[in-house]
This record gives structure tokens, sequence and C-alpha cells, in this order.
């Protein structure tokens, strides 16, 4: 980091209570919530969607803030995005995959 | 001692090729964790009683005080880069301590996790829930040996803060802070993965 960024220390903190949050109520939705089916999805697909994007949530705003990709040079972020988001797809693609052939 | 970082002769990528390295190695880490997430999910689905079962036997209450754990010793390393780059030796040292003894307090409470595992015959080769104790084990395991990987250099860095003129090298830790938040990173999907969603 070769340049100054302001005062990142409230950014700082934010992230960690984001973060603590956002875990009690990853909990919350998966011990307290049962999803009910929406449209063609089912109920407990639903609850495993919920879990993932609060996951992806997270993830998000630790690379951005903690791990200065705010602040970095903005190429940095395709070679971090891309192979994330293909991690996602990977998750995504094969629960719904299996869902579909063994529940069907 | 300057903690700006001449980058004149990164005149393309104006990232330090260490930091540039760093995120190649945490993609390569990436794909190494996504083969066993995707091998999970799929023996997940095509057992999945056996595996709710196996997840019944964990202690989420443990993995979520180990989250909040790795996820407070996130933030101190955080800051303990942000005060060795204003030179503020003292509180770089006080928040690398404190993400080491995050490391630590997780190792310990994963020792916790995994002797009650071992008393209730729970691991991989016994009869019942093989299968995702076998997962269980592997996943958080390597995570595991992640955390010490991580603990290591923290250990070194804090150790030569103590030299004549504070740590030198802004930048090591800075890269050395990707990789603990990647650790992060990893738990965030495995703590849900693992203990929580089995609708």
């Amino acid at each position: 980091m070769s340049h100054d960024h302001g005062n990142v220390l409230p950014s700082y903190l934010k992230v960690f209570f984001t973060l603590m949050a956002l875990t009690l109520l990853t909990v919350a939705a998966a011990k307290l919530v049962h999803f009910p089916d929406i449209a063609f999805i089912p109920g407990y697909v639903v609850n495993i969607v919920v879990g993932l994007a609060i996951a992806v949530v997270k993830v998000t705003a630790v690379m951005y803030i903690f791990m200065h990709l705010k602040f970095d040079n903005p190429m940095l972020r395709f070679f971090v995005y891309v192979p994330v988001f293909l991690f996602f797809v990977l998750s995504f693609a094969l629960n719904f995959l299996e869902k579909w052939t063994y529940h069907h | 001692m300057s903690s700006a970082l001449n980058l004149s002769h990164e005149p393309v990528t104006k990232i330090a090729s260490g930091k540039l390295s760093m995120w190649a190695f945490l993609a390569s880490e990436l794909m190494f964790f996504s083969g066993f997430f995707g091998a999970f999910i799929v023996l997940r689905n095509s057992n999945y009683e056996v595996f709710k079962a196996g997840s019944e036997q964990l202690s989420w209450v443990l993995a979520l005080v180990n989250t909040f754990i790795l996820i407070g010793s996130s933030l101190t390393m955080a800051l303990a880069i942000y005060h060795l780059e204003r030179q503020n030796t003292k509180l770089f040292r006080a928040f690398m301590g404190l993400s080491i003894l995050g490391g630590f307090g997780f190792l310990i409470v994963k020792y916790f996790e995994y002797s009650a595992k071992y008393h209730h015959h729970l691991f991989p080769g016994q009869e019942e829930h093989t299968i995702f104790f076998s997962f269980y084990f592997l996943m958080t395991g390597f995570h595991a040996m992640h955390v010490i990987g991580g603990m290591i250099p923290m250990a070194y860095m804090l150790f030569r803060s103590y030299g004549k003129g504070g740590y030198p090298y802004p930048v090591k830790v800075e890269t050395l802070g990707l990789y603990w938040h990647f650790v992060d990173l990893m738990w965030i999907f495995i703590f849900p993965a693992l203990y929580l969603i089995f609708p």
C-alpha cells in the first residue's frame, strides 16, 4: 500500500460487527427457520441457498475491506472475483443437479 | 524506516509482486478446497440421511465460538498491519500477539471438539456416519493445518519486531495477512456446510 486511504479503522470495525451479526443470522436461519417452498424450489433448497448467500456476503466483505481489494489496483479484483465466482458456480451447480437427480 | 512502498518497479500491476503471488497462491488454495466441497456436496446429497445424522453429532456451539475467534483474529490482523504501516510498533506487537492468541484459541477449541469425537467413537472406520466423519476430519483438519501454518510466520514477525527498529517489512505482514484472512474465509464456508445446513 503506497498511498494513504484515509482512516480505515471505522470500516474495519463495521466489517467486524457485520461478520458477527451475519454469523448469528446463519445459525438462526439454519436452526430455527424452515423455509416454505417458493414456486418450484422446495423449502430445504431455499435453506441451503440462504446459508450460501449469507456466506457469500461475509466473504465479499472480508475480501473487499480486510484484504484491501477496495484500495488496491482494480485489476486485482478480476483475478480474485473469477475463481471465487467459479467456486460459487461449482457449489450451486452441484447442489441443484444432485437435488434434482436424487429427490425428483 | 519508511512504510511507503515504492511501486515504481511494478509499472504494470502497481501491486507488490509478493502480494500478487499470494493472491495466485490463494486462488490455487481455493481450487484445493473446491475439490473437498465438490465431493462433499455430491456425497452429501446422495447419502443425505447419513450426513444429517453425522452433522447432528457435532457441536455447532463450539464451532460458533471458533467462528467468532477467527473473525476477531482477522480484525486484529488487519489492525496490526494498519499500525505497522503507521510505524506504531507497540500496537503492532499487541495486535499481532492477539492474532496469534486467536489462532491458539481456535486450536484449543478444536482439540476439545476432536477429543469429544474420539471418545464417542465418531471417526472414519467406525460403523456409523463414517463417510461424514471422513469429510469432517479432512476438511477441518486441513483447515486447522492452515491455521498452524499461518501462526508460525506470524510468531516470527512478532519476534523480529522486538529487534532494533521494529519489524521492517510492512508489505510482508500485509501479504501474510491475506493468507490469514483466507483461512477465515474458508472457515466461513466450512462452518455452515458441516455444522448447520441440514434442513
